[in-house]
């Protein structure tokens, strides 16, 4: 089942590699695909705590392939922007990294991300799996760097919000229910 | 090889289905012939490209375009723009000129001829194309208007017809303030170089291109250059374009295409020429500096965004 989820997870890759040729704006296309790709599977990480609390079903398994899934779709994001976007201009990337809001979010998010999946193996996971909970900030920061994409927000950047909301209004109101 | 023009194609297919009606009604065929796509090709004097521009593709240009009337997405305005009715548009022109009045799109075209500007076309947003207009220079209208000495500006209104685009029927929701509002400085807007469009690539424009008539000024961010334009207005004050009032830190009056000034959350200094997987470094005004650059003398393009 889990191969299943990997496959269906990298199914829009591979339609994106199809396409970018033909395609008219195809750095834009890239960043899309790989920018949706990396929030949606971020939010869908943080799906099977929620579901043990709230239906009682336990799919804690699955966390981390789509924790992972997630950050080669922001490695691939942020590789368009080094690659393609940048053509290795290092000290305009830097520059760009440090000046820019909207750069510097997502390359906190990533970074955060890139210290997830380097400690989500066996031994290094158990020392470092209590930051975890900096997924949180990485989710924020994540959604952010959408909304500010575009010249203006659409109907993708305000659901990813509103999913992103009602994960974490449930964590802390499950919380607020166990000090009780 | 054989190949059949486009025209001659359609005609064909047109043809075969008289054929096929005649069998059924007579009703039908004059259902069918008042089906007949009107000849949207235009006559016009053509570009001789002397900067030697390669042209991005018709089909480039007709399916990747900004128009938040109807969509905030690039290709959804493609789709959701074809019932729009372009023919039979009237122009009011109105402000500080000698006889305020309305204009039809084909008067206008009768009234100043067509000819074909091939221009490099930039967005704010980093991606570029090179199209070939149709059209008049905005000065021959101008001097049609005789401008009294009120009028410092020109300022252009989108139609305002939420039947015909949905963003408008938005209310609160819609993703911009409607109607869209753009302005040009009397003598920006009288710069040999700016462009009345009704035509593309040989024909007249797509609905989602901003048909029946639209701006083009083709040193400034693409968001200058208004769609299917309604009121051409000659006034005193500098108007407050659309995209300078949804956000002024990021969008100014002038918005001149500079790749050393910033857009706050974007660099400019190269774009994304459509269909390309490199990028190119951006000109300044787009690669119209020899011509424009008079016009800002003295100016700091800094603060005059």
């Amino acid at each position: 089942l889990k191969a299943l989820l990997v496959l269906i997870a990298l199914l829009p890759l591979g339609f994106a590699y199809y396409k970018v040729e033909s395609a008219i704006d195809p750095i834009k296309m890239l960043y899309s695909t790989t920018g949706i790709g990396a929030v949606v599977l971020l939010l869908l990480s943080l799906v099977p705590s929620t579901c043990k609390r709230v239906c009682h079903k336990n799919f804690l398994s699955y966390r981390k392939t789509i924790g992972l899934l997630s950050f080669l779709y922001a490695l691939l994001h942020a590789s368009v922007f080094v690659v393609l976007d940048s053509e290795f201009d290092f000290v305009t990337i830097f520059e760009k990294s440090l000046k820019k809001p909207f750069i510097y979010v997502g390359v906190i998010a990533f970074i955060i991300l890139l210290f997830m999946a380097l400690t989500s193996f066996k031994k290094l996971f158990t020392r470092f799996s209590k930051y975890h909970k900096a997924v949180y900030i990485a989710l924020l920061l994540a959604l952010l760097h959408s909304f500010w994409a575009q010249k203006v927000a659409g109907v993708f950047e305000y659901s990813v919000i509103v999913a992103g909301a009602v994960l974490l209004i449930e964590r802390l109101w499950s919380k607020r229910r166990s000090y009780i | 090889m054989n190949i059949t023009p486009e025209a001659l194609f359609n005609a064909r297919r047109h043809f075969l289905k008289l054929g096929a009606g005649a069998l059924v009604s007579s009703s039908a065929i004059s259902q069918l012939l008042a089906e007949l796509p009107k000849d949207l090709s235009l006559k016009y004097i053509p570009d001789s490209n002397p900067q030697n521009l390669t042209l991005n593709t018709l089909e480039q240009a007709s399916n990747y375009v900004n128009f938040y009337e109807f969509s905030t997405d690039k290709e959804a305005p493609v789709k959701l723009s074809q019932k729009m009715k372009t023919s039979s548009w009237n122009v009011g022109f109105f402000g500080e000129i000698k006889t305020e009045q309305m204009l039809e799109v084909d008067d206008l075209i009768a009234k100043f001829g067509l000819e074909e500007r091939i221009y490099r076309f930039r967005c704010v947003e980093g991606w570029s194309m090179v199209v070939p207009w149709i059209g008049f220079p905005l000065y021959k209208l101008l001097d049609y208007l005789e401008p009294n000495s009120k009028a410092k500006y020109v300022k252009f209104t989108t139609r305002h017809e939420p039947s015909m685009f949905p963003d408008q029927a938005k209310g609160i929701f819609a993703s911009i303030k409607h109607p869209y509002v753009e302005g040009l400085r009397m003598d920006e807007a009288r710069h040999p170089l700016t462009f009345i469009a009704v035509g593309m690539y040989g024909k007249r424009l797509l609905p989602q291109n901003g048909a029946p008539i639209r701006l083009v000024v083709p040193w400034k961010y693409g968001f200058k250059s208004i769609k299917s334009i309604d009121l051409i207005e000659c006034v005193e004050k500098e108007p407050l374009n659309t995209w300078q009032e949804q956000n002024p830190k990021e969008y100014g009056f002038y918005a001149n295409v500079n790749p050393s000034v910033d857009h706050p959350r974007w660099s400019q200094a190269k774009e994304r020429l459509l269909g390309k997987l490199t990028k190119q470094a951006t000109l300044p005004f787009n690669g119209y500096e020899k011509e424009v650059a008079g016009l800002y003398a003295g100016m700091d393009l800094r603060k005059f965004f």
